[in-house]
Parts: C-alpha cells; structure tokens; sequence
C-alpha cells in the first residue's frame, strides 16, 4: 500500500514535469512539422539560468527570468537560423536543431564544468507536506505539479478561449489560408517556439532545484520527452499530458517491482528452465526499467503512428 | 578524368606512409579508417536512399560486441584466422540490421528517425544490464590471437588490417551505387511512389538497404573492437550516432566521398588538437551548424559544384574574392576560439583557486602563450576587433563571389556543359 501511494504520487509528479517540457515541443511540432532536438536544451538552459540566478539574486528572480531569457533564445534561433534552412527541407531542419543542442551542452560545460551544479530549492519551500506511513513527503514535490498544472490550465485557456488561440490554432490547421486572411503567420510560428522554449525553460528552473542538475540533464530527458509526444500523438496537447502522466506512472512503478519474465513463466511451471537460460528471462523489471519507454515509443510508432490522440500520421 | 589518379595517390599515401609515423599518430589514422567506413555505410542509408537514421550506433555497436565474442573464442582455442573476424560483425551487422529496418522502414521521414532512435537506446539501456551478451557495464574486452605468423600485436599491423578491410568495403559500396538495384536506391529516395507505381516492392527494398548498410557498420564497429581488444555499452550511446550524423552531413551526404571527407577531418583534428583545447567537441557543433546554415550540400557539396562548373571557372577573377572569403573566416575562427579559450580558462577550476589565492579578485590569467588581464578593455578588444574585421571583410568576399559565380550561372553556354559534366559524374 505504501508502495503504490508513493508511487503513485511522485509518477504523476514526473509526468507532470514531462509534460511542462513535452508541452511546448509538441506545439511546435503539430504546427511547424519540425522535431525539434534543441528542446531539452531548453529544459537544461532554463535550469542553469535558474541555478545562476538564485546564486546571484533570488530564486525567485531565478523563476521569473529563466523562462523569459530561454523564451528569447528560442525566438532567436526561429528568426536566424531555422526560418533560413526552412527552404532545404524538414531534414535540414531536424539537423539544425540537433547540431544546437550539441552546442547548447557543451557551452554548458564550458561555463559550469561537466558535473552537477548546486541547485538548491529556496529554504522557505523546504519543508514537508504530509507524513504517510512514516516518511515525509516534500513540499517542492508538490509545488512541482502545481505549477504544471497551472501551466496547462493557462495554455488550453489561451489556445481555446482567447483570439490569439484562434488564429493559433488556425495558422496550425490552414497556415496558407490564415495568411491570405491577413494574419503574420511567420510572427506566430516565431511566437510559438518562443512560447514552447520559455515553458521548457521554466520547467527547468523549477524541477531543476530538485532533480540534479548537470550538463547531461538535457540528453537524459530528451529522448524520453520524444516518447511522451510520439505516444501522445505529435501534436496533440491532451495526448501529450495523458502521456507523460502515462510514462511517469509507468517508470516510478517499475522501479520498486522485481518481477522477471522468470517469475511470469514460474507461474506456468517454467521457472526453473527460465532461470537456467538466464540473460534477458531473469532480468528484473526494475533493473532494465529504463527500456520501458523506449520499447513502449516503439510499439506506439509501429502499431499507431500518430500516438493516442494523435489525428494524423 | 582525374578522380582515378586521385584515389590512386591518396591508397599509396594510406599505404606507404604509416611506417615511418610514430604511434599516436598510426592508432589516429586507425580512427580514421574506422569512421570513414562507418560514415560511408550510414550514407548509403541517408544519401542515397534518403533515409534519415538517428540511430546508427546499435549497428556499430553489435558488430563489436559480436568480434568481440568471436575473439574471445578464438582465445580459447578455435582455429579462426584473425584477418576474417569482421566477418562476424559484417553477419551480425546484417541479421540485426534487417530485423531493426523490417520495423525501422514501415515508417519515413520523422517517424523513421524516431524508431532508429528508439531502437538504439533501447540497447543502450539494455547493455549493461546483460551480463552474459554485452558484459553488463564493464563490458568485453579480448586479445588479437596470432594468426600464420603475424602476431597483430602492433598497431601497424592492426593498421594494415583495418586499412584492407575499409577500402574492400568501399570498393563494394561504390560497386553498390552502379548496380541497377543501387539506381533503385537513388529513386526510392526521389520518388518513392512513382518506384512502387512501377511495380517494385519499396518497403523490401527499403529493408535490405537498411541491412546493407547496417552490415557495413558492422564491419566498421568490429575493426573498432579488434583495435581497442575492449567494448562496452557505451558504443551504443547517442554520441556515437551523433559523430556519425556530423560527419556524413559536414562531408556532404549527397556526394559518394563526402561523409569520408567528413570523417576524415574530424577524426584527424580530434587527434591533433586534443591536447591543445578540451572544447573539441563545442567547435565540432559549431561547425556541423555553420555548414547546415550556410553550405547544406556540405564540403563535398562544394567541392562537387566547383567541379561541375570547371571547365567555366575563371580563376584570374576567382582567387582573389576566394583569397578574402578565407581571410575573414580565419579572422571570424580566430575571434571564435579566443573567446571559447579565455572563457574556458575563466570558468575552470585552477582559475577560482587563482583567484581565492589573490584575494577574490581577479589576477591576469594564461592563455595562447602570454598572460592576459582579465578586466582590461584590451583583452576583450581582441576578440570584437577580430569578429568586426572578419565579418566586414566575409561580407565583402560574398558580395564580389555572389557576382562572379551570378555571371557563370547565367552563361547558358556554361550551363549546358556544366550540367553534361555533372551527369557524367554523377
């Protein structure tokens, strides 16, 4: 029981960081068709500008800032560099973005080293929430979630409920139509990926005070923001949240449970002969749980490309 | 045609100068081998069957892991000649590789990249948790048996070896592109429909494509395990597909020699300049952007169009635009690594213990063989002087190189031969 509680809430706590960070990247996919590489960069950047900033200043300062700075950056890499390989095709653009989140964590390195940095939370968020079955549960944790949600409360009320979600929303479906009507369509991709860089951005400077903070910090999440958009559909903001709550579940759970293949055939009465064969029958599924996601991005690609929600492939 | 002279001179340098170079340099021209076969057999997938593969270090990384193997057993007493171990990466390089693209080529564009990708890191997350297949973290490690007398204990001759295998592998690739089935290749990736509408099965060509040119990786990933004698997970990390990406696109991915071109130059400088800077790998990125930027044919894009147009090129005119271009782009580099270089000295580690010595300020630092003020306007003039002064004159060279190259484009004369030459080298 304890288990399954404490499982259950720091799942749905890391699924909601992923979808803080997969959130901008399947916007931007969905309307400019580009997988953009550079976006766990975002994620990395905004947690060093964070770390920077409440070292300096504040952490809060940290908070506010983080998000505008890599919101900026994002925009400087759409106006310069994206918008002018557009013309080679989507391939030059993936590999774009790729080379910059090479550059992104090695300058990362330059300036901070190739270890982790000491991001520490603000000493007034430092406490416990709650007690169950005799830990205590930190509030950061919490405050984590919180500003996920509120992040998506503010998003679906801008793409649903305002005029600029409109003609997002229009430029995202009909591009060459919203622009004949009038509207900047190339102002709103810029807008966009701005957007989807500072909430990356933000995500950082919050979960970076929390979970280590380090120059690999990028690659590690990155490719498993990729399954969380591949398997929410591309985008499809609800599929991407559905997703990463999904895959947050799926790899706190699977950290605490030893059960193998072995165990599974034991049941049919081929235990014994699985553990004679060894190699993949007996390992555990907490010990390879980092496969998990990878092999459930791959099943999704093959057998539903365009993911749970998805409405095209 | 002047291409077979080239390649000639080229094997006989490859061939003769090893001997008399001393050991670094020998296990360097190793890597290069080795990456210059990998990037070539990763391009057959990208460039010509326009196949954009993020994961191609599981290929690399199985054929290492199966020589490895191999070798262990030949250790144990099999009679297996030691110059046929790539074999075992080549067999394993295939099988996986047509298992992998069965499901990799059910997918295209972004949705293959993504599935390559999957499907390396699942090795990746695999590997050291598989004691008994890849020696969980610690990995492999072998020894070269002796084999007829030769004892593959040098480098040389482990350089021999590799240098036979790679130009027998590129041999085949090239034969590869001439066969009517590599022509097949080359349509699948300009007109996948039109290939299917003239009755040929895209999704099986596409697999054994895949399989080719994972085979190839193979062969590179096990030269790889024979040189080191060691493997672990790590061949299986995303820096590897990521190094291979680099190459075939800054080499030029639509040109047959470009991701060797590619390959070549990076390997060779990493050698060279490693002792000299540990921010490699940032110029390495700097450069694959650069080129994505401004030259998306990549180096051997260049070199093939200058080709293309040579018997038009009026080089009186060319040389001195030419000359200016590559003034400013050395003053541009120079700014560049000033810059990174001071940076790196001012964020490492001895400097803040330099500085706590001196009080918390911040004493001169050493860089490029003089000793630098870190709060004098000077030191920072150097790097903006540099910058200013090579934009000004890169934006100057452009500008005549634009004109020049506007008048031999528009030569029609200069077009139609120019395009003859083209197909004649295609």
């Amino acid at each position: 029981m304890e288990f399954i509680i404490i499982s259950t809430l720091n799942g749905v706590i890391y699924g909601l960081l992923l979808f803080m960070v997969s959130a901008g990247l399947t916007l931007i996919f969905g309307m400019m068709g580009i997988l953009n590489f550079a976006h766990a960069s975002f994620y990395m950047l905004g947690a060093y500008v964070g770390y920077t900033l409440s070292a300096l200043v504040d952490f809060w300062v940290g908070l506010i800032v983080a998000p505008l700075l890599v919101g900026a950056v994002g925009i400087l890499v759409e106006r310069y560099m994206l918008r002018r390989v557009h013309s080679f095709g989507h391939a030059h653009e993936l590999l774009l973005t790729f080379g910059l989140a090479l550059i992104f964590e090695e300058l990362i390195k330059l300036f901070f080293g190739d270890f982790p940095v000491n991001y520490r939370m603000p000493e007034e968020l430092h406490f416990a929430a709650f007690t169950v079955f005799g830990t205590d549960y930190p509030f950061y944790r919490l405050f984590i979630g919180v500003v996920a949600v509120i992040m998506f409360v503010a998003l679906f009320v801008l793409l649903a409920r305002t005029r600029i979600g409109i003609v997002v929303r229009a430029a995202e479906r009909l591009p060459k139509m919203a622009e004949s009507l009038g509207h900047n369509i190339p102002l709103v991709f810029m807008g966009v990926f701005g957007v989807g860089a500072a909430l990356a951005g933000l995500a950082g400077a919050v979960a970076g005070a929390y979970f280590p903070t380090n120059p690999n910090m990028a690659l590690e999440l990155g490719v498993i923001v990729f399954v969380v958009v591949v398997v929410g559909g591309l985008g499809s903001l609800k599929g991407s949240l559905v997703a990463s709550l999904m895959i947050g579940l799926f790899s706190s759970f699977s950290i605490g449970l030893d059960w193998s293949l072995a165990s599974l055939l034991s049941l049919i009465g081929l235990g014994d002969w699985a553990e004679s064969v060894g190699g993949l029958l007996t390992m555990t599924i907490s010990s390879i749980s980092g496969t998990i996601p990878f092999l459930l991005m791959l099943i999704v690609l093959l057998v539903r490309p365009a993911g749970l929600m998805g409405d095209r492939n | 045609m002047k291409t077979p002279l080239i390649i000639a001179a080229v094997l006989a340098v490859l061939a003769g100068l090893p001997p008399f170079l001393d050991l670094g340099l020998q296990n360097a021209l190793v890597n290069v081998l080795i990456a210059s076969l990998f990037a070539l057999a990763f391009n057959l997938l990208v460039g010509q069957a326009g196949l954009l593969s993020f994961g191609h270090a599981a290929y690399f990384g199985v054929g290492a892991f199966a020589t490895l193997h191999l070798m262990r057993v030949v250790e144990d007493g099999l009679g297996f000649p030691t110059p046929l171990l790539p074999l075992a990466g080549a067999l394993t390089g295939l099988v996986v590789g047509a298992i992998a693209g069965f499901f990799a080529t059910m997918r295209s564009g972004v949705y293959f990249a993504l599935v390559t990708l999957a499907i390396a890191e699942l090795f990746h997350a695999l590997a050291p948790r598989w004691q008994g297949l890849f020696g969980g973290e610690a990995g492999l490690s072998s020894m070269r048996m002796p084999w007829q007398g030769i004892t593959f204990g040098s480098t040389l001759e482990v350089y021999y070896l590799a240098l036979g295998w790679v130009v027998l592998s590129i041999c085949l690739l090239w034969a590869y592109t001439r066969t009517p089935f590599g022509r097949l290749t080359l349509a699948l990736r300009d007109n996948e429909q039109r290939v299917r509408f003239l009755g040929y099965d895209a999704h099986a060509t596409k697999v054994i494509v895949f399989a080719i040119s994972a085979m190839f990786s193979g062969i590179a990933g096990s030269l790889q395990a024979m040189s080191n004698e060691v493997a672990n997970y790590s061949l299986f990390s995303s820096h590897v597909s990521a190094e291979v990406v680099l190459y075939a696109f800054v080499g030029g991915s639509t040109v047959f020699f470009g991701p060797l071109l590619g390959a070549a130059i990076f390997t060779l400088f990493a050698y060279l300049i490693s002792d000299l800077t540990r921010s490699w790998l940032l110029y390495q990125g700097l450069i694959f952007v650069l080129v994505m930027l401004y030259a998306p044919t990549g180096i051997g894009g260049v070199v093939q169009y200058h080709a293309r147009h040579w018997p038009r090129l009026d080089w009186s005119r060319l040389t001195g635009p030419y000359a200016l271009g590559g003034l400013g782009g050395v003053l541009v580099a120079g700014a560049a690594v000033f810059l990174t270089e001071t940076l790196s000295v001012l964020f490492d580690e001895p400097y803040a213990v330099a500085r706590r010595d001196a009080g918390g300020g911040y004493p001169p630092f050493e860089a490029f063989g003089t000793a630098w003020d870190p709060l004098s306007v000077l030191t920072w003039l150097v790097p903006v002087a540099l910058f200013a002064a090579g934009l000004f004159v890169l934006a100057r060279a452009r500008r005549t190189i634009a004109e020049e190259w506007d008048a031999i484009r528009s030569d029609p004369a200069a077009e139609a031969a120019g395009d003859a030459a083209g197909e004649a080298t295609r």
